[in-house]
């Protein structure tokens, strides 16, 4: 059997497909699914079709862009890429992010020291 | 920012078409694809690669209503798809939607005219440079003495320079002073009303002159010094026709000439609610108001200002400034003066505001009583169909709607009944609006300056309107879909189209409601209506207690007009003769006020060694004047004319001043004291007359003999045999050879009445169509009710019947049930109406506020009307078969 798979946390998958597409540049929706399940080492449970709202969310507010292109395979495909404006708030979410999963990270090991 | 975005896409892809959702369709139908080709690799069959790839990609269905969902605004969608099914339900009822739209149109078109007019008065802004902002800044006083001309609220010319050269927040700061009234001289002597004005006026007001030039600061240089006039378009073009070399050329005002620099651009009227005709440097006071210097007095209130404030000043900033300079001015009476800025409109002064206002909120009150009177009407026909909904209603819900959706589906219905309704109405408004102002103002007593006012559809009218239109909607829609939404389904789906019989008391309670509030609110207009009416017929036949027949009075101001005393005098003398020896002319008398003419003379008057000093009205009369008013003199004697030759101290009073001053005692030979005056004898008691105002005579009136020094200063009443009109334009010819520079105005004392009239005519004519369209209203409400009340009992009635009820029965019961909330509501409105109709009083000509004839017959009217109405639809209810009733479905 294989290991327990998580849930998407609410509100983290623009997060996650931002830093995505930061790293590796243009992709088109199979490309990111793969990529995330690639790097939970599949353990992110994801419906990949979910993905699609969210990136027409991401598009909306202008920080990620979109253009036609040709898979690997030869196949028509649309490729999304982090706009200007996507990394500027990309930096901002990450920075976020990271405060609040070390505020949590203390809260779940008080023991430890942090919180007293 | 992204937000926003976010927002106006989604705004956007509600009117895009459906390219978005192939565009979806290719994109998940390529990633199922390469999906598949990912799990061949892996070495599935091509039947277990769509399978599993149909499963990594989850249901395609819910992705796309998911992606649908971010892509528009959902709810704006749903608003759209309410209207689709509103717009069907308005198709199905035409009549209802039509009726309801027109009167939605109606009233809504009235509301909005009214306001547009208290717009154009009281919010517009006056015009400027595109992107500035004129500013109205206007002083108070408390706690102190002060001169006044005009309004306390208004500054001096001392007062003004010092904030105009003081203040670091305006560019410029003008000051004016409207109806200054001259007498044009010339070829066609006529009367104008001008401004004076600060030499930066028309630079702070932006406005260019169509031709020569406008002030500079060297024409207000020195008191008296620059007799220069700009002119108005209109006046050039209309009394100058438009001569081209008018800049240079003199004109004589008020005997003064002036020299013509300009003339003011077409749209330029001033910067009041009259039109100016021209404007002077207001270092020329004196010239243009003869025998009064306001220029040196520090403590007389008579100029308005204006002013422009430099770029980017706040509010907060300007008043700051100001307080400064305020505190500095009145350092001799500290806390006494308060400086007020607010944005410019034609009107500013607080007390002129508030009579504006008050006038404003009582007509859009009233207009918006029969708004909600015809409301009523709406919501109840809303009421009775969304019973005869209930069946649809409730299969909705048990199907999963929820309330809430429902109510905002009947709501969008009901919303968008009012706001066709609404855009009508502004469209009504707009087309009738400027020719009813012209009427109005066509009607409104002679001898008033023309009106400046423009009325335009600008945002302030349509956000009223709208505001009104979703009023309206919420106020006739709200309570019907609140109650049909709140449905019991098992009742209602097991409810049949008609003629159940569950509680018909309940259900049409909430109708009872409204119609008890109709008739009360209809009963209010109508009373006032009523009340108006009367006044109105009593102006008509009143008697003011002095005789009118063939008197005309001629009335001038040699003084203000710039004649020296001597001159006065002898064109005076001169005008009299030759008064006297026109044909027919059979009395001449001098008074120092025209009865009716709304000018008033006031002082206060005190019992020699008792009491307080009390206001009381007079006027200076000669010996004559009683015998040819035809007002008795009840008690001793008038006036002789050794009394007016020897300056006499004689006073003759009304009865009702006499009563009040020596009650119980002859008043005769008693001796009254006049604030700055020798003591004064009664002589006389005179019978209590209306020479001041139509309808009420003054409880406290006396009056004086002409004397020899200020006789110039009366006004002729003269009698004549002949036909009015012959005598007048003789009159007239003969005054304007006589001398062509003089301002006059000769009128029939009859006119004068008509001033009175033509007001209250406007106002009875407006409340007598709002007390019509209530009643009609009213009516149809009524009708409605007992109509709907009957068809939802007639199984009800035809077992009564069955069980031997006759027709007279049924009909009276029904009767009786719709009469009973008309009889409230006219109970509810009476008491309403009694206790505000004291606001109409000074229409009302000496009809009491309360008038019992207009207080018993409208009801009766109202009520026989209102049982008119039941009766129609209770016959109905009598004829009915009750074997065809018990089966009706």
């Amino acid at each position: 059997m294989k290991a327990q798979k998580v849930e998407v946390l609410q509100g983290t998958l623009d997060l996650i497909v931002l830093k995505t597409l930061d790293t590796l540049g243009p992709l088109h929706g199979y490309g990111i699914a793969r990529r995330i399940e690639q790097v939970s080492y599949e353990l992110l449970s994801l419906n990949q079709g979910t993905l699609y709202p969210a990136l027409l969310r991401l598009q909306q507010r202008g920080w990620i862009a979109s253009q036609e292109g040709v898979s690997e395979n030869n196949r028509r495909a649309k490729y999304y890429s982090v706009t200007r404006a996507g990394k500027k708030q990309l930096s901002a979410e990450a920075k976020n992010w990271r405060q609040i999963t070390e505020i949590i990270a203390r809260v779940m090991q008080p023991e430890r020291g942090g919180i007293k | 920012m992204s937000r926003l975005r976010e927002f106006l896409l989604r705004l956007l892809a509600v009117f895009r078409g459906s390219c978005l959702d192939r565009e979806l369709d290719e994109e998940l139908r390529e990633h199922c694809e390469m999906l598949v080709e990912e799990y061949r690799h892996e070495g599935m069959s091509e039947m277990e690669a769509r399978r599993a790839a149909r499963i990594r990609l989850g249901g395609v269905e819910q992705i796309k209503e998911m992606h649908r969902d971010q892509r528009k605004l959902r709810f704006l969608e749903a608003l759209g798809q309410d209207a689709r099914y509103a717009l069907r339900q308005i198709q199905r009822t035409p009549g209802f939607a039509l009726l309801t739209v027109l009167t939605i149109a109606l009233v809504i078109g009235m509301n909005a005219g009214i306001f547009s007019i208290l717009n154009a008065l009281a919010f517009q802004p006056i015009a400027v440079r595109s992107g500035e902002r004129l500013l109205s800044v206007y002083p108070t006083f408390q706690g102190r003495g002060r001169d006044v001309s005009g309004s306390i609220n208004m500054f001096s010319y001392s007062e003004y320079k010092v904030y105009r050269d003081e203040n670091h927040v305006f560019s410029g700061l003008a000051g004016y002073v409207p109806f200054i009234s001259a007498a044009v001289g010339g070829e066609h002597s006529s009367d104008a009303t001008g401004t004076l004005a600060t030499c930066n006026y028309f630079d702070v007001l932006n406005q260019r002159p169509t031709l020569g030039r406008v002030f500079v600061d060297s024409d207000c240089a020195v008191a008296g010094g620059n007799a220069v006039v700009v002119l108005s378009n209109d006046f050039w073009r209309g009394q100058r026709g438009a001569d081209s070399e008018i800049v240079g050329k003199t004109i004589s005002l008020n005997h003064t000439n002036f020299t013509v620099i300009g003339v003011a651009a077409p749209s330029f009227a001033g910067t009041e609610v009259a039109s100016s005709v021209f404007w002077a440097p207001i270092t020329m006071q004196a010239a243009l108001m003869p025998g009064s210097a306001f220029l040196n007095n520090a403590d007389l209130s008579w100029i308005s200002v204006l002013g422009n404030p430099k770029p980017a000043m706040t509010m907060d900033e300007v008043r700051a400034d100001l307080d400064v300079i305020t505190s500095r001015l009145d350092a001799e009476h500290p806390g006494t003066m308060k400086v007020w800025v607010r944005e410019a409109a034609l009107v500013n002064r607080p007390e002129e505001r508030g009579v504006i206002l008050t006038v404003g909120a009582v007509l859009l009150t009233a207009v918006s009583l029969v708004l909600l009177i015809g409301c009523a009407n709406i919501a109840n026909f809303l009421l009775a169909r969304g019973a005869s909904r209930r069946r649809e209603i409730a299969v909705r819900l048990a199907l999963g709607a929820s309330r809430g959706r429902l109510v905002r589906q009947l709501l969008t219905e009901s919303g968008l009944l009012a706001l066709i309704g609404g855009v009508l109405g502004v469209i009504v408004s707009v087309i009738t609006f400027e020719p009813l102002v012209r009427l109005v103002i066509a009607h409104l007593p002679p001898g008033l300056p023309p009106m400046a006012l423009r009325l335009s559809l600008d945002v302030r009218v349509l956000a009223y309107s709208l505001a009104v239109t979703l009023v309206t909607a919420i106020v006739f829609g709200l309570a019907p879909a609140l109650r049909s939404s709140r449905e019991d389904l098992n009742t209602g789906l097991k409810a049949t189209s008609g003629g159940e019989l569950d509680h018909p008391r309940h259900a049409g309670a909430f109708g009872n409601v409204l119609v008890s509030g109709q008739v009360a609110v209809c009963m209010t207009l109508l009373i006032a209506a009523g009340l108006l009416l009367r006044g109105l017929y009593e102006a008509q036949r009143i008697d003011p207690g002095f005789d009118r027949k063939g008197l005309t009075a001629v009335t001038f101001q040699l003084e203000q007009q710039g004649y020296s005393k001597a001159q006065a005098n002898a064109l005076h003398q001169r005008m009299k003769e030759m008064l006297w020896s026109l044909p027919g002319v059979d009395g001449l008398a001098e008074t120092r006020i025209v009865p009716l003419s709304n000018v008033h003379w006031g002082t206060l008057a005190q019992v020699p060694g008792t009491g307080a000093q009390q206001p009381v009205s007079y006027n200076r009369v000669s010996p004559n004047f009683f015998a040819m008013m035809g007002i008795p003199i009840v008690r001793g004697r008038s006036f002789s004319v050794e009394d007016v030759m020897t300056g006499a101290q004689v006073v003759v009073v009304s009865e009702e001043l006499a009563r009040r001053f020596w009650p119980g005692t002859d008043p005769l030979g008693k001796s009254l004291s006049l604030l700055g005056e020798l003591p004064q004898i009664v002589i006389g008691v005179a019978k209590d007359a209306q020479v001041d105002h139509l309808g009420e005579s003054h409880p406290k009136f006396l009056y004086l003999p002409t004397d020899m020094k200020t006789e110039a200063a009366s006004q002729f009443l003269i009698h004549s045999r002949l036909d009015d009109a012959s005598t007048l334009r003789e009159m007239r010819e003969m005054i304007s050879v006589l001398d062509p520079n003089l301002s006059f105005s000769a009128e029939r004392l009859e006119d004068n009445l008509d001033a009175f009239r033509s007001l209250s005519r406007i106002v009875v004519v407006v409340s007598g169509a709002l007390g019509g369209l209530a009643l009609l209203l009213t009516l149809i409400g009524v009708y409605g009710l007992v109509s709907y009340a009957v068809s939802r009992r007639i199984r009800e009635i035809g077992i009564r019947m069955a069980l031997g009820a006759n027709g007279q029965d049924v009909l009276g019961m029904i009767l009786r049930q719709a009469l009973l909330p008309v009889a409230l509501g006219a109970v509810v409105g009476i008491a309403g109406c009694a206790a505000v109709s004291r606001i109409l009083s000074s229409f009302l000509f000496g009809v009491s506020p309360l008038d019992p004839v207009t207080f018993a017959v409208l009801p009766v009217i109202l009520l026989g009307i209102a049982a008119l109405a039941g009766y129609v639809p209770g016959r109905r209810a009598a004829r009915v078969d009750p074997m065809v009733a018990l089966r009706y479905e």
